[in-house]
């Protein structure tokens, strides 16, 4: 390393890296719970009268409110796409020719285990940012065909806040069941088999970001706990 | 599934059930009914039997019938007022002509109305209204039977009430199921007699939505009467055997009103099909509790434990058998110890019938469905996958070994 000098370079400001970390421990607490829904897997013959144990409950408590926590931030995270006075994301979304340039520059580089690196690795770039919209789009499938389970529950039309909430979840998430296939059954199916899909996207997320920090030595995984990473000036 | 009418779920049509409307609106409500009921008593019976007589018979006292009513009109969701007007709506059915057509069915319906260990009020009142046509019951045959038909279908033409029993083939398959003489497909037969109906009456989960026969692969293209016909007000009482009780609900509630009740976007009587099976079940306490039948006869299954392990799928059934149960509410299918099979849901024998919950379901994963994959198990695939691909990838890495800029990584 001798002769080289590293700058600091702001990735992800305190808010950014509280969310993520939000986002990360409801994840992980609504597979956990939500497999459990899915299938009861543990306990059942415990002998305690009904009253005592309230298993699928809790279970379904904390997949409910990892469920609305992590619907709000990606309502958050939505607007800060768009209006975020750090990085927008949404710049690097938008296909221009620059951006796609780079999208695949990112890619040969991971295709090409870091032999070729055409393209300034300090900023957000364009592969990274389409990758994090698959996540996003992922979640958001989550949150419309969860809330749409959720809501069958409610056939009376009541809720503890009033009578609008069920009617606001029936108007934005109904085209769920035609969309999957027009049953009930297939919303949870397509919520039940989504959650795959983002643990996929999980795993690769992490070892994307480990790889990036090994090879790419700028000190990538350490923009998750302190915000910044390293940039090589000669 | 190609349903115009799942493109309309796009509303908030099945939102709520509204079981209080104010006393406004009931006050004139029961001022209408009785003007109808009114009406309907001047008119000729178009049969001879009178259900005081038959109830006698039955050994069935007015006390009894009278018991039956107050629970009729809790389950059209009206107040108490109109339990004399049921009462009496009952016993003018014989006004109301009904034409009962069979297609592609087991006949599980008619025998749901006709059979039970003795005759319920239900099948009783059910089997005073005048029903003109019905080819299991009736003595004519052939030539005879159709010719009946046709005499029904003049006589009491846009006054009838055409109860469907049965999907209607209209893919490759129609050829395989004609009717009479003349040969007619079921789907023309269907169109026929539903021309002079007052309404049409999907009964069974079958002339609902398709049902058995309409389970992949579906081989006669099965549909249910709403993908036919979409110039009548149509009433869905989807189940499998649809629920006699639900069958009269609709009967009284368009006598009572001249109206057909208020459905769901799925065509279902909100009455009937309103509300979650899993929400007024008596093992729901067992399900908050964790505590499962594990196994056929286990001692979860002797401690009347939640069926949902064993593929129960009262979570995502609307219907009203955890409320008004069957055959006079002895007893339901979650009562004697079998999860619900989602018979009254859309597609209930491909994706709801199953012995397991969702998550361990053989179920047509593949677009079109072709290979059965379990959720989990195509899951976990798909996980296999990915660690491979990033095995791979990192295993390469590793042995290609990192290059510095410097050395030649631009
Ligand atoms: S038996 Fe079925 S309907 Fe009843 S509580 Fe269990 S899952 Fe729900
Ligand atoms: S419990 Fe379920 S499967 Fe059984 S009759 Fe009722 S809706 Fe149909």
């Amino acid at each position: 390393m001798k002769g080289k000098q590293y700058e600091r370079v702001e990735r992800m400001t305190l808010f950014m890296r509280l969310n993520h970390w939000v986002v990360a421990i409801c994840m992980v607490a609504a597979v956990i719970t939500g497999l459990y829904i899915g299938h009861p897997y543990y306990q059942t013959l415990i002998s305690e009268p009904a009253v005592g144990k309230y298993v699928m409950a809790w279970n379904r408590w904390i997949h409910f409110y990892a469920a609305i926590i992590f619907d709000v931030s990606s309502i958050v995270i939505a607007y800060l796409y768009f209006f975020s006075r750090f990085e927008r994301p949404v710049e690097k979304l938008i296909p221009t020719g620059r951006n796609i340039r780079e999208f695949f520059a990112v890619l040969v580089n991971l295709i090409t285990l870091n032999r070729v690196k055409r393209f300034d690795s300090s900023h957000e770039d364009s592969f990274h940012v389409v990758y994090f919209t698959i996540f996003h789009l992922l979640l958001l499938w989550m949150l419309l065909t969860g809330l749409q389970l959720y809501v069958h529950g409610l056939a009376h039309g009541q809720s503890s806040i009033g009578s609008w909430w069920p009617a606001l979840l029936h108007f934005f998430t109904d085209w769920t069941i035609w969309a999957t296939g027009g049953t009930l059954m297939d919303v949870r199916m397509s919520h039940h088999a989504t959650m795959y899909y983002i643990i996929v996207w999980i795993l690769f997320h992490i070892y994307y970001v480990v790889w990036r920090t090994i090879f790419w030595r700028e000190g990538d995984i350490s923009i998750v706990f302190g915000g910044y990473k390293f940039k090589k000036v000669r | 599934m190609n349903r115009e009418h799942l493109r309309t779920l796009f509303t908030t049509k099945s939102a709520r059930v509204n079981t209080n409307r104010g006393e406004e609106y009931y006050r004139e409500l029961l001022n209408r009914c009785r003007q109808r009921l009114e009406t309907l008593k001047k008119m000729p019976s178009f049969t001879k039997i009178d259900i005081r007589e038959v109830l006698e018979d039955e050994g069935i006292s007015r006390r009894d019938f009278m018991k039956w009513a107050s629970a009729m009109t809790a389950m059209l969701m009206l107040p108490s007022a109109f339990t004399p007007l049921v009462a009496e709506a009952a016993e003018l059915m014989n006004r109301l002509p009904v034409i009962w057509i069979e297609l592609q069915d087991c006949a599980g319906n008619s025998e749901a109305l006709l059979r039970s260990d003795g005759p319920k009020i239900d099948e009783i009142v059910l089997e005073i209204i005048s029903l003109e046509f019905h080819e299991t019951l009736m003595a004519a045959a052939g030539h005879q039977a159709e010719a009946q038909l046709e005499e029904a279908m003049e006589h009491f033409h846009g006054n009838y009430l055409l109860f469907v029993e049965g999907s209607v083939p209209i893919g490759a398959g129609r050829e395989w199921c004609t009717i009479g003489a003349s040969g007619e497909t079921f789907e023309e037969h269907l169109k026929r007699v539903a021309k002079g109906a007052a309404a049409v009456v999907a009964v069974g989960t079958c002339a609902t939505f398709g049902g058995v026969p309409a389970a992949a692969p579906n081989p006669t293209g099965a549909v249910g009467v709403m993908d036919i016909i979409n110039d009548k007000p149509i009433v869905n009482i989807p189940a499998c055997p649809a629920n006699p009780a639900n069958m009269v609900g609709v009967i009284l509630h368009y006598i009572l009103t001249g109206q057909i009740p208020e459905l769901d976007s799925l065509l279902r009587p909100k009455f009937a099909f309103g509300y979650r099976i899993h929400d007024n079940c008596e093992r729901r306490a067992h399900f908050d509790a964790g505590e499962f039948v594990e196994e056929w006869g286990d001692e979860g299954a002797k401690n009347n434990f939640c069926l949902y392990k064993m593929g129960c799928k009262g979570p995502m059934t609307f219907n009203n058998c955890s409320i008004i149960r069957y055959n006079e509410s002895v007893n339901w299918p979650i009562g004697a110890g079998h999860g619900c099979i989602g018979c009254s849901e859309p597609d209930f024998w491909d994706k709801y019938a199953y012995e397991r919950p969702m998550a361990d379901a053989n179920i047509k994963m593949a677009p079109g469905g072709g290979v059965e994959k379990s959720v989990d198990e195509f899951g976990l695939g798909l996980l296999t996958a990915a660690g491979i691909g990033i095995a791979i990838h990192a295993a390469a890495s590793a042995i290609a070994g990192k290059r510095d800029d410097e050395e030649g990584g631009r």
